[in-house]
């Protein structure tokens, strides 16, 4: 019984197709189950893996983000931007806090746009990234900053531990800002399972109308998914900064795909209702695998984004097709039981 | 009889906008805006967006929303002109290169009408929410678009295609404008005068009542889609005649205007209310808003983004407002 329950679900079969694709990039350049290998697989996964946790709230709820990769370019961009303007030197977390305090506000008007006009959110959020964006290169006339202000610098070059491999002779260090994409995943983690906001989350994924009913405020449950969203693409549009030790604005284009397809494939249903951080994570992990080993596999780069189309459409029908089904199965029961009676 | 009586106001409405804003324009460049030269621009130029967003408007109708058009243009706009560039024979005669053209059309628009069947069997078939699915098809083929000219773009295009694009009948009236009308009236014949296009208003309104009255809700939904696919794909040629080349990001910048068109144009985004008059409207608005921008340097591209989303997000929520008001009386 024990054994069934966990075939069946989603996320053994993520876990079971990392494992194989693991294995077969071992075998074809034997350099995957290298430390550093791994470690520069956790580099990669920080910021996108921040965004995931923030997107699988609002998903969960049955709503959708376009938004925050955008979100992430205007707090990067701003803050950036402000304390090389300022010379400013103090201590790196006021950043962080402004980043979370920008990205907020941003998620909170996507989430009150969302929860008063109740259309779909796609639109409503595809035109404020539009407006995100033209705000960003418009007004504040975006630009390639390569020489970071002093605060940002220190934290870029803060490393954990660094690992060599002895095989290869290449060494590579644990960044700092992996502390922060383990808050994010604990906090999501704890408030999707452990508080009663969390269980909201997931009721106004299943049923909009039956958590109205059972108590839940809709609108506010929308607005917090939004401003959390909001909140963790600002801190990650920071994070991105620190790790790659510099702001270009073309960071985030088609971020979203990425993320949304990370999410899916970790199990989420699109139409809301269930999804949890750990699948996403394994999602996340198994967007960046691909990405990263494309070459590897001998497709060639320029094919990445067909590749992330696929991987969405393909994540989506499992769990999309699991329901036809199973609707299927619930109407021809009760068929068969009017027949009975 | 009511909805008849809000199509009428909403109409109007844009009737008046147009009025206004090409007044204002008038205005504030001492009457350059509307010099005929500038309007044949407008006139040459709308069409792009206008067919795209025929196409957008077909699928919110039903209910669903048609983010593959972008990338549908893009990619059966360089397909099409890879297959004329392969096909085209050198030094031919005029009538040889328009037959060989008309063909290239029309696998073309087939082509792109079997990218909008896929989305549509996607969301019909499978069960994919009508965003998310063609949210991870365009991903698709925009990929495709990419691969296959590894991001470069196709040039050295036969001129026919330039030729016919950019012609003006009787020297006044461009050709694109004539395709946009054709279209326009096609698609209001089919919503208005056949079946089709009422079943379509009908799963927007309401999927599970249709189910039960005896529509074939996943044929239907492919259908239209196919449709909005092989609007795109003439919109990409649009687009490739117009620029003399094909490339996998030329439509990148369409795709929120298109959706403001058919927000303006009174399409309800939950579905199964639009007209096809609204669109054709809307269309001339933006486009002529755009073409006045153009007109001032200081305005850049980036600006005309931050507009489009701030006009984007006050139309839907003048729209929310109106509504509810007038639920309120009832």
């Amino acid at each position: 019984m024990k054994y069934n329950k966990i075939v069946k679900r989603n996320e053994f079969f993520v876990v079971l197709i990392l494992i194989l694709f693991s294995i077969l990039i071992q075998m074809k350049s034997g350099q995957f189950f290298t430390p550093n290998n791994l470690v520069d697989l956790a580099r990669s996964i920080t910021v996108p893996g921040i965004m995931a946790c923030g997107l699988l709230m609002v998903i969960a709820s049955g709503n959708i983000d376009v938004s925050f990769p955008y979100t992430a370019m205007l707090c990067m961009f701003l803050i950036t931007d402000y304390w090389s303007k300022v010379q400013y030197s103090g201590p790196v977390i006021w950043g962080f806090l402004l980043a979370a305090f920008l990205g907020a506000v941003l998620g909170f008007i996507n989430g009150i746009l969302a929860a008063w006009m109740k259309l779909p959110t796609l639109i409503i959020t595809l035109g404020t990234c539009t407006i995100y964006t033209g705000f960003t290169q418009g007004v504040l006339k975006s630009h390639v900053i390569s020489v970071l202000p002093e605060p940002l610098e220190q934290m870029s070059k803060h490393n954990l531990f660094t690992v060599a491999d002895s095989a290869s002779g290449l060494s590579s260090s644990m960044h700092i800002s992996i502390i922060i994409l383990l808050i994010a995943i604990i906090s999501a983690h704890f408030i999707l399972k452990y508080t009663m906001l969390g269980r909201g989350i997931y009721a106004v994924g299943g049923d909009p109308v039956a958590a109205e009913r059972a108590g839940f405020s809709v609108a506010w449950i929308r607005i917090f998914v939004f401003t959390f969203c909001g909140m963790l693409g600002g801190i990650a549009g920071l994070t991105q900064v620190t790790v790659s030790g510099m702001c270009q604005i073309n960071f985030f284009d088609g971020y979203e795909m990425t993320v949304i397809a990370a999410v899916v494939l970790g199990g989420a249903s699109i139409s809301g209702g269930n999804g949890n951080v750990f699948g996403t994570m394994l999602g996340v992990i198994m967007m960046k695998l691909i990405h990263n080993n494309l070459i590897l596999l001998g497709i060639p780069t320029s094919w990445s984004k067909f590749m992330t189309g696929a991987l969405i459409i393909a994540g989506v029908s499992m769990t999309a097709y699991k329901q036809v089904v199973a609707q299927k199965r619930v109407n021809t029961n009760i068929l068969a039981d009017g027949e009975g009676q | 009889m009511n909805r008849v009586k809000d199509d009428n106001i909403n109409t109007f409405r844009l009737v008046g906008i147009l009025i206004i804003s090409f007044a204002v324009l008038a205005l504030i460049t001492n009457g350059s805006a509307i010099r005929p030269g500038q309007i044949r621009l407008i006139a040459y130029l709308f069409p792009e967006l206008g067919v795209m967003a025929l196409g957008m408007m077909l699928a919110m109708i039903s209910g669903g929303i048609d983010l593959t058009v972008v990338a549908v243009a893009d990619l059966t706009g360089i397909l099409g002109c890879m297959l004329l560039k392969l096909i085209m024979p050198e030094n031919a005669s005029i009538l040889v290169q328009s037959l060989i053209l008309l063909i290239t059309v029309i696998i073309t628009i087939f082509l792109g009408s079997l990218c909008g069947a896929f989305s549509g069997f996607l969301i019909s078939k499978i069960g994919i929410p009508a965003m998310v699915a063609t949210l991870g098809a365009s991903d698709l083929y925009l990929g495709l678009a990419v691969g296959l000219t590894n991001g470069s773009s196709v040039s050295n295009i036969p001129p026919i295609l330039n030729a016919v694009i950019s012609h003006n009948i009787f020297g006044i009236v461009p050709v694109t404008t004539i395709i946009f009308a054709i279209c326009a009236c096609l698609v209001g014949v089919l919503l208005n005068k056949t079946s089709l296009g009422f079943k379509i208003y009908m799963i927007g309104s309401n999927k599970t009542a249709s189910r039960f009255s005896g529509i074939h809700v996943d044929q239907v939904t492919t259908i239209t889609y196919a449709i909005s696919g092989a609007l795109a794909s003439i919109s990409g040629l649009l687009m490739c005649g117009h620029f003399n080349a094909a490339r996998a990001d030329f439509g990148k910048s369409y795709l929120t205007p298109t959706i403001l068109v058919c927000v303006l144009a009174g399409v309800n985004p939950n579905g199964g209310a639009g007209r096809v008059i609204g669109v054709v409207l809307s269309v001339i608005i933006l486009q002529t808003l755009s073409s006045a921008f153009a007109m001032f340097p200081n305005i850049s591209d980036y600006f005309k983004n931050l507009i489009w989303g701030l006009v984007l997000i006050s139309v839907m929520a003048i729209n929310v407002i109106s509504t509810r008001k007038k639920n309120k009386q009832i």
